[in-house]
């Protein structure tokens, strides 16, 4: 060390026995929330001896190496982790710096579609079919499986499964990274219903009930949703004495602040997916074969008497049509304006919501070409005798939409659309042989998709943007 | 403490790690006490002994192994301690100081918390959220809340103090507006429910009784002017209060209560405030007061309306005098004057002190419309001023100022309802104007008829424009005449003629008169000249509207050169050939209607300085069997002399009445050919529709008379342009 200049600002670490030079600017940049910031705060350094700054030496009683992966980090803001360093062990240290969310940001980009790759696959070991995933905000994720739904944090390792009751699951859905919401299946005896759980510790935290003229009335939901903003859970209920409807609920009080009876002609209680809307303030509530012989799709304004604010549905499509579609379905693009639906010829169509009042069968079916290449896929492999036709069925195409793009699960892959367009511009296929994808979901910058045959549920990163 | 920080740090640890045993029951125990010392040496002011990576890692290892509830049970129980204590210091203080000491434990507290979280991260890292418990910096200002501010020894004392304070700053006081604001601040990041439950609504409650005691005072002693001054300081101290010491949104709820109180409450009484009220400040031209009247006024709900309800009726009151004052009717000139002042007046009011708010135009507007027309004569009386303008009123003044006047005139003529009464009387006094040659700006006449254009249409002023399209085609007709048979014409008397045409001007058939030879001749040369250029027209003169230059000789050889009427002309060309007659046979000479005649005469022997005739007998009205001789002695200092008529300038009596019957005569075609457009497009109609649709046709006109809208119906149906329908008597059917 020749350095004859003492530089201002300097800061010497001792950690676990090994010497770190660094600045407090870098050590501050992890902010005044962490470990490091509140060390090097002037409420813990106004010591009465007036030792020069840069002689004071700071001991840290943790392991060097991982230290120097988090002090490369807050110097360049990426991460490099050597071989011998483990996630498990980095999580940990990171989490006692308080650098895990600092980690976490820097393992993987902002979500593109189209750059996606293939970051890891969780083996299922829960027996029965998977039937959903979901993503959970800080990039966890968390499996239904009849019963039961396993629960991993972002570095996919399993949590504490949850369950209610062990009634079978029909849909989940995360309130925040560490609240997972359930909607299990009536069952005589009791044990479903709507119910949040400590995504953290599997630990039941608030029973949403159903109350009808003022009595508690047991339901089975069917989809649910979330409105952050306002703070309502919305599930499709079925009441054990015929009350279909939809259930609001405010998620802090947990109290029911609403429950909108199925109108005639409108099917809401069966409903198989609702979706919150922020741009127009409505749910959108979707209905779909094979649930139900025909698909139906409304948009529902709580703040309007009427409830339905559009709807739409396929029966009465002229019977001319060539072929027979079933909107399988349904996802209600970023922009607020329209809607996309897919049918079990894995055609994308398109419905505008803007148009007030109902749309008469208005579906803008794009052209078959555009899915060419997935479907040619599908096809080839169907060819085979009809090998594993009864798991087949069960594996109906999915829609999400993010950022702009449209995602579609058909088959045992999964197609991204781009543009003001939508043309299709990538194809994830993930781990081989894992069967059809029956479910996918995207948050926390992730994309998991649950294969059917295998239980294997594949993760989907972007990765960090390159070096040059 | 002399070796300075790190050694004894490496000393400590050393320590830590001898014992650090997982399973010691002790271990959890001890590393406890080391975290409770150093809490309370941090509300100590002893930090600087303690280390940090230390504390930390001593707190992540009770989490690590569980022992994260034993280590928040002891902290909650450690900071409750501690607050009590401070609880009792700060009761202890005296007086002033209380505020102060609260306001410095709070700073004490609010660092001391900061740093007892940054040794309790971890824990509120995974503990807190796992356990659902409530987070570290968060639990500290809640047990603030509960042990320090809702102590009973405090939370009244607290509060009393912040009220007294504020009390005594209302009544003129300085107080210490940091510390008062500190305070507030602390109550409001305890929560917005703390602040506003243990400060805001009672502060609200004080106020109110404060200013509702304060206004009873000021309305019994104070005038209308002093009253709101007294209240726009008051309101304007409560907003500043807000923006030093209280939270933003009280503002609005403290101004509430004020307005409330203030305004909203003594209202009414304000308003009608005997001797400075709002009324009196119209009249005084009170615009500061007006201004602040409206201000605050506008804060409360009816508050503006209030102010344009006692306006309106004002405006109504004050304008209805003014139009039905006989004595005002005297002179139109002064009348129109005197509205356009009012207009002015109030115009000046609501630009200065209102603002230009719409609502107050419209009500300004709306009064106008009422009184002016209640009053018969407005159009006659407006057209009359505008003449004024137009005759003498104008002359040298610039082209802009003419413009404001005429500009003026036509805001009032926006208010008449009966248009076509104006167009009557403007036509009228329009070509007087044009044939007496006195118009005194051909500029200013077009730019009143583009304004009357522009407000009422194209037809309402196609007329007024003919007529100036005659006097320009007479002006060439005549130079043309001169031009072409001068030498025919030899040196006689000069001839100017006008050519109005039928229709375009206001003339009344009347007979002609027997004019003197000499102009006969020149007469029928022009006619047969004019005639012998325009085919197919006809030519009627109209001698009770024409003027002549005489030369005439009395006396002593005086000359004098007369200004006559063409009928005065004609009798006085009599006198050239004899000295005396009698009325009866100057009325079978000239031919002159007797009324026309009897005018005249008196113009040219009854007017002091212009009588050119003498009477006998002596007196001042004509009779029939008056003499009338050549007055031999008429002097006078002037070569010229103008003889007028004795006209009035006003309408008389019988004149008005027939005006008003030719402009019922001529709305009756107008209402007919609005049924028929109306009836034409919508077939069948009920009578009430037909009315209000007329009515709504034909309002930029007049406001026409629903019986007489019934009695054109009536006439339509006997002329079969419409049927009654058979089944239903009250709808009428087009028939095509």
């Amino acid at each position: 060390m020749c350095t004859p200049v003492k530089g201002r600002g300097r800061v010497r670490l001792n950690v676990g026995g090994r010497m770190f030079e660094t600045t407090a600017a870098t050590l501050a940049s992890a902010g005044r929330d962490t470990m490091l910031g509140a060390m090097l705060d002037a409420a813990w350094n106004n010591s009465d001896c007036t030792v020069a700054a840069d002689e004071e030496e700071y001991f840290i009683d943790r392991d060097p190496d991982c230290f120097a992966v988090l002090l490369d980090l807050l110097r360049t803001g990426s991460l490099h982790v050597p071989p011998h360093v483990t996630d498990r062990f980095l999580c940990r240290e990171a989490l006692y710096y308080g650098l895990l969310d600092a980690v976490r940001a820097a393992r993987w980009g902002p979500l593109d579609g189209d750059r996606l790759c293939l970051a890891a696959s969780v083996p299922g070991t829960a027996t029965g079919d998977g039937t959903a995933v979901r993503a959970a905000p800080d990039g966890g994720l968390c499996v239904a499986h009849g019963g039961a739904v396993r629960v991993y944090n972002w570095v996919l390792e399993e949590r504490r499964p949850v369950n209610l009751h062990h009634a079978p699951v029909n849909d989940a859905a995360y309130l925040d990274e560490s609240t997972l919401l359930l909607a299990a299946r009536d069952r005589p005896g009791g044990g479903g219903g709507v119910a949040a759980f400590s995504a953290l510790t599997g630990d039941l935290t608030h029973r949403y009930r159903v109350s009808h003229d003022r009595q508690v009335r047991p339901f089975t939901p069917g989809a649910l949703a979330f409105d952050p903003h306002r703070g309502n859970i919305f599930a499709s209920c079925k009441g054990r004495f015929n009350e279909y409807g939809i259930g609001v609920w405010d998620s802090t009080a947990g109290e029911q602040v609403g429950f909108l009876y199925e109108p005639p002609g409108c099917a809401l209680g069966d409903a198989d997916k609702l979706q919150w809307i922020d741009g127009t303030g409505t749910l959108m509530a979707a209905t779909m074969f094979p649930r139900t012989d025909s698909s139906f799709i409304s948009l529902l304004d709580f703040r309007d008497k009427n409830g339905v604010a559009w709807s739409w549905s396929d029966v009465g499509t002229p019977a001319s049509s060539m072929e027979d579609k079933h909107v399988l379905h349904a996802v209600a693009m970023d922009d607020g304006q329209s809607l996309c639906v897919i049918n079990q010829y894995d055609d994308l169509g398109f419905l505008d919501i803007r148009s007030s009042g109902n749309a008469s069968g208005g579906v803008r079916w794009r052209s078959r070409s555009k899915l060419a290449a997935a479907t040619r896929k599908k096809q080839k492999r169907n060819a085979p005798p009809q090998r594993a036709h009864g798991e087949e069925e069960t594996c109906y195409p999915k829609l999400a939409a993010h950022g702009g793009q449209l995602f579609a699960s058909t088959g045992d892959a999964i197609s991204v659309f781009s543009g003001p367009d939508y043309v299709l511009t990538s194809t994830l296929r993930g781990s081989d042989g894992a069967g059809a994808i029956c479910d996918f979901s995207i948050g926390g910058d992730r994309l998991f998709a649950l294969h059917d045959e295998v239980n294997v549920v594949d993760v989907w990163e972007t990765p960090p943007a390159p070096v040059i | 403490m002399s070796g300075g920080g790190p050694p004894r740090k490496r000393n400590f640890k050393i320590d830590v790690f001898k014992h650090r045993v997982e399973l010691d029951p002790k271990y959890a125990e001890r590393t406890w006490k080391v975290l409770e010392h150093a809490i309370h040496e941090i509300y100590n002011h002893n930090a600087s002994g303690l280390s940090f990576e230390e504390l930390y890692r001593s707190a992540y290892n009770m989490v690590l192994h569980k022992y994260g509830e034993k280590l928040y049970d002891g902290l909650e129980s450690t900071m409750t301690w501690r607050l009590k204590e401070i609880s009792r210091s700060i009761e202890a203080a005296q007086g002033g100081l209380f505020l102060e000491e609260l306001n410095t434990k709070w700073m004490e507290h609010n660092k001391a918390l900061q740093m007892i979280r940054d040794i309790l991260m971890y824990m509120d890292r995974t503990y807190v959220p796992q356990s659902r418990r409530t987070p570290v910096h968060e639990l500290g200002l809640n047990l603030w809340r509960d042990h320090i501010i809702h102590s009973a020894m405090i939370h009244s004392r607290l509060l009393d103090t912040l009220l007294d304070l504020i009390h005594r700053e209302r009544m003129g006081e300085m107080i210490n507006r940091g510390l008062m604001r500190s305070i507030t601040k602390m109550l409001m990041d305890l929560g917005a429910a703390v602040y506003q439950d243990d400060f805001e609504t009672p502060f609200l409650e004080v106020s109110a009784s404060f200013y509702s005691g304060e206004s009873q005072e000021f309305i019994e002693c104070c005038d209308c002017g002093d009253y709101l001054k007294k209240s726009e300081r008051r309101l304007n101290e409560e907003m500043e209060r807000v923006s030093h010491y209280l939270d933003a949104a009280t503002e609005a709820k403290i101004t509430s209560v004020v307005e409330k109180e203030m305004i909203a409450n003594h209202m009414h009484r304000l308003v009608h405030m005997e001797n400075s009220g709002l009324v009196n400040m119209l009249i005084d031209d009170k615009y500061d007061d007006l201004a602040r009247m409206y201000n605050l006024f506008r804060r409360v709900s009816d508050g503006l309306s209030s102010i344009r309800d006692v306006m309106t009726s004002y405006l109504r009151e004050t304008g209805k005098q003014l139009v039905t004052d006989p004595e005002r009717l005297k002179d139109p000139v002064e009348f129109v004057q005197r509205l356009l002042n009012e207009k002015d007046k109030h115009d000046k009011i609501i630009n200065v002190a209102f603002g230009n708010d719409k609502t107050f135009q419209n009500a300004l507007n709306s009064s106008f419309e009422y009184f002016i027309n209640l009053n018969t004569r407005s159009p006659e009386f407006i057209s009359l001023y505008v003449d004024d303008k137009l005759r003498k009123g104008l002359k040298g003044a610039a082209e802009e100022d003419v413009e404001v006047i005429l500009d003026k005139v036509m805001m009032l003529f926006r208010y008449l309802q009966e248009k076509d009464v104006f167009e009557k009387y403007y036509k009228q006094h329009l070509a007087k104007r044009l044939l007496s040659g006195k118009t005194v700006s051909d500029d200013a006449e077009r730019s009143m008829i583009v304004k009357l254009k522009t407000e009422c249409g194209y037809q309402f002023t196609s007329k007024l424009e003919g007529m100036f399209t005659d006097m320009k085609t007479s002006q060439d007709t005549m130079i043309d005449f001169y031009a072409k048979k001068s030498e025919e014409l030899g040196d006689g008397p000069t001839l100017d003629v006008h050519i109005l045409t039928t229709g375009s001007w206001p003339t009344q058939p009347c007979p002609p008169c027997n004019l003197p030879h000499e102009i006969l001749t020149i007469c029928d040369k022009f006619r047969s000249y004019y005639l012998g250029t325009h085919n197919g027209r006809r030519l009627t003169w109209q001698t009770n509207m024409g003027t002549a230059d005489i030369k005439a000789t009395f006396g002593k050889s005086q000359k004098h050169e007369l200004n006559v009427s063409t009928y005065q002309m004609c009798v006085l060309m009599l006198f050239n050939s004899t000295d005396g007659l009698t009325y009866k046979d100057i009325e079978q000479y000239t031919e002159i209607p007797a009324l026309d005649l009897k005018r005249c005469l008196q113009s040219l022997a009854c007017v002091k300085g212009k009588n050119v005739l003498r009477k006998e007998p002596m007196s001042k009205d004509i009779s029939e069997d008056d003499t009338f001789y050549f007055n031999d002695k008429f002097t006078s200092k002037l070569v010229k002399v103008k003889i007028g008529t004795v006209v009035a300038q006003k309408e008389s009596e019988p004149e008005k009445q027939e005006t008003r019957q030719r402009v019922e005569e001529d709305r009756k075609p107008q209402i007919e050919a609005a049924i028929v457009r109306i009836m034409k497009s919508r077939r069948v109609l009920d009578h009430n529709s037909i009315v209000a649709e007329v009515t709504k046709q034909l309002q930029a006109r007049f406001l026409p008379n629903p019986v007489v809208i019934k009695k054109r119906i009536e006439s339509l149906i006997e002329r079969e342009f419409l049927e009654r329908d058979k089944a239903d008597r009250k709808l009428y059917r087009y028939l095509a």
